[in-house]
């Protein structure tokens, strides 16, 4: 029989120092041993941990109703379990070996907990069938041993930790350890005492500073039930804010697309009429249009903007090695960002003979810009480039309507909670 | 993490301040009946600029990945964004300073120069782009992976420190 473990027994029961400033962090063991008799009794064990040196206390005895004798001195208890020859799953000849490592394996669970419970937040709940099955199945072999060792329970009741408790409520296989034969020196302080024990349907919860016992089934169905309403609570999220807010302008874009090319074949086609056959009327084009220039200018860098906004977003522009390709296979949409693009830069370089236009005045004037004779100097290329300009967008907004919708952009940003983080996602942050 | 309801709201005025440039951007040449309305729409086109900037600042450093100590993985995911912005910026106050210096005494002179003309179609060229990537940031800094450990952002912090 162990010598440590009964030490704490012979301690004064006192309350653990729980107001002190360096809050030692608790950790409630229940051991439940059966003895000869079939009479099972139950050892909870408050473990502080202050600064990772755990100072074993038991806490308090608690007998279950049903049993009538409590037996009161651990020598006993561990004895009986010890006198009879483990029947556990495992052979024995493994115990040696696997005991060592529990201490170990403990700490590193220990240390590894506040890092998995942001991440690993869901993976555990897959345990808590076996758990049901454990504490419902009370009638376990008489002599299989087992410590169980209850997670640590943080003792806030904020939200965040109650939801991390229903994982942790659990019982795993490899909490229960069925080892018998503990030299002195192979138990650590952080096992309590072994004896025959199985897991019990309490947890021990912190209320208004006190521990009270409750089922832990029923803890269990509260917390999960918690889990589901914050897993439906979130039907808004920021994603799909920014999804629609994505779609939506994906609609302007449309609308801009056509409305962009519409224009821009009505202007050609309003100078062509005003400027007579064979340009022969520039004079009365430049009376009749120079209202019109300037505001018409301005709408077309409007559209146009969009436009090209909008098909960027179609071919992700900004993510370069996937826009190359597109343009590389002479992809609709990329063809049409670029025509778009080069628009744009044609119809910007006519700004000033815009303006010009705008402030005509003819010749006769005093200090008009419109010396007579240059105007077909300047109009002539002014012509052509809004052609072209025209010429552009319309085959821009065919090749568009080809493929109308293709939204590289959605597919590439939003799609990564289908499959997490995929390999092409390095491709986005390298380049954006 | 984000709340979606300060998300939109946010994300509503970098729309708003968006669109605004883009408004000034096509029709300041038309509302120039007096030089103070240009004055005034260019004043107010540079300081939305400059709050677009903040804020997109701002969103940033509200992310876990900032957050985290990761600011070269943000710079790195949108150092586009970050310097077509800042480029924009120095382009329209250069190009606001020099066309309301040229108009101050007669708003509707005729101003043009091939230099004036080149920074106008730079500065233009500049507005589509940086409407580009700043909706595009401001769209991606909605995704929730940005706040939040994950998986993703541990690998990244791998090859950061490598």
């Amino acid at each position: 029989p162990p010598n440590k473990s009964p030490q704490p027994l012979e301690k004064p029961q006192k309350r653990p120092p729980r107001a002190l400033p360096p809050v030692p962090r608790f950790v409630m063991i229940s051991a439940n041993f059966q003895s000869d008799n079939n009479r099972k009794e139950q050892m909870d064990y408050l473990v502080c941990f202050i600064d990772d040196i755990p100072v074993n206390r038991p806490k308090k005895k608690k007998p279950r109703p049903k049993h009538t004798l409590v037996s009161t001195s651990l020598d006993g208890l561990v004895q009986a379990g010890v006198r009879r020859p483990s029947e556990g799953s495992e052979p024995p000849t493994k115990d040696p070996i696997e005991h060592p490592e529990a201490p170990v394996q403990r700490r590193h669970k220990k240390t590894r907990q506040p890092l998995e419970l942001e991440t690993s937040f869901t993976q555990k709940k897959a345990s808590s069938p076996s758990l049901l099955q454990n504490e419902n199945g009370i009638d376990v072999e008489p002599a299989e041993e087992a410590v169980i060792k209850k997670p640590r329970k943080k003792t806030k009741k904020t939200q965040p930790s109650g939801l991390q408790y229903a994982n942790e409520l659990g019982v795993e296989d490899e909490d229960i350890i069925t080892d018998e034969q503990s030299t002195p020196e192979q138990q650590s302080i952080f096992t309590a005492p072994t004896g025959v024990s199985q897991p019990v349907g309490k947890v021990f919860v912190e209320k208004s500073r006190r521990f009270q016992a409750a089922d832990r089934s029923e803890l269990i169905k509260t917390t999960e039930n918690i889990d589901v309403s914050m897993d439906m609570k979130p039907s808004w999220t920021t994603r799909d804010v920014a999804l629609s807010v994505h779609r939506a302008f994906r609609m302007i874009g449309l609308f801009s697309h056509g409305f962009l090319a519409g224009c821009a074949v009505w202007n050609i086609v309003v100078i062509y009429v005003l400027a007579g056959d064979q340009l022969s009327n520039l004079s009365n084009l430049l009376q009749q249009y120079k209202t019109l220039a300037y505001p018409f200018q301005s709408l077309l860098y409007l559209l146009l903007a969009l436009s090209t906004v909008s098909a960027f977003d179609r071919i992700d522009f900004a993510k370069t090695s996937v826009a190359v390709r597109s343009f590389l296979t002479l992809d609709p949409t990329a063809l049409a960002s670029f025509l778009y693009f080069t628009a744009l830069i044609l119809s910007l370089s006519q700004q000033m003979t815009s303006d010009r236009i705008h402030l005509y005045t003819p010749s006769s004037v005093n200090g008009s810009l419109w010396a007579a004779g240059i105007e077909e100097q300047i109009l002539q290329p002014w012509i052509v480039v809004n052609l072209v300009v025209a010429l552009l967008v319309g085959l821009s907004w065919l090749f568009l309507s080809y493929r109308p919708g293709m939204d590289l952009s959605e597919e590439l940003m939003f799609s990564s909670d289908v499959e997490e983080y995929p390999d092409k996602d390095k491709g986005i942050k390298a380049s954006s | 993490m984000l709340q979606t309801s300060n998300y939109s709201l946010v994300l509503s005025l970098q729309f708003l301040l968006l669109s605004y440039d883009l408004f000034v951007n096509s029709f300041s040449e038309l509302l120039r009946m007096a030089p103070v309305i240009q004055l005034v729409l260019f004043i107010i086109q540079d300081i939305a600029i400059l709050f677009n900037i903040i804020i997109i600042f701002l969103m940033f450093f509200n992310t876990f990945v900032f957050q985290a100590g990761l600011v070269n993985l943000l710079f790195h995911k949108f150092k586009g964004t970050i310097i077509l912005t800042a480029v924009y910026f120095a382009l329209s106050i250069s190009l606001h300073v020099w066309v309301m210096n040229l108009r101050w005494k007669n708003s509707n002179r005729f101003v043009w120069t091939d230099g004036l003309q080149t920074l106008f179609v730079f500065q233009r060229l500049a507005a589509v782009l940086y409407c580009y990537f700043y909706k595009r940031t401001a769209v991606r800094l909605g995704d929730p992976r940005f706040y939040q450990d994950s998986l993703w952002l541990r690998k990244e912090f791998l090859q950061v420190r490598r």
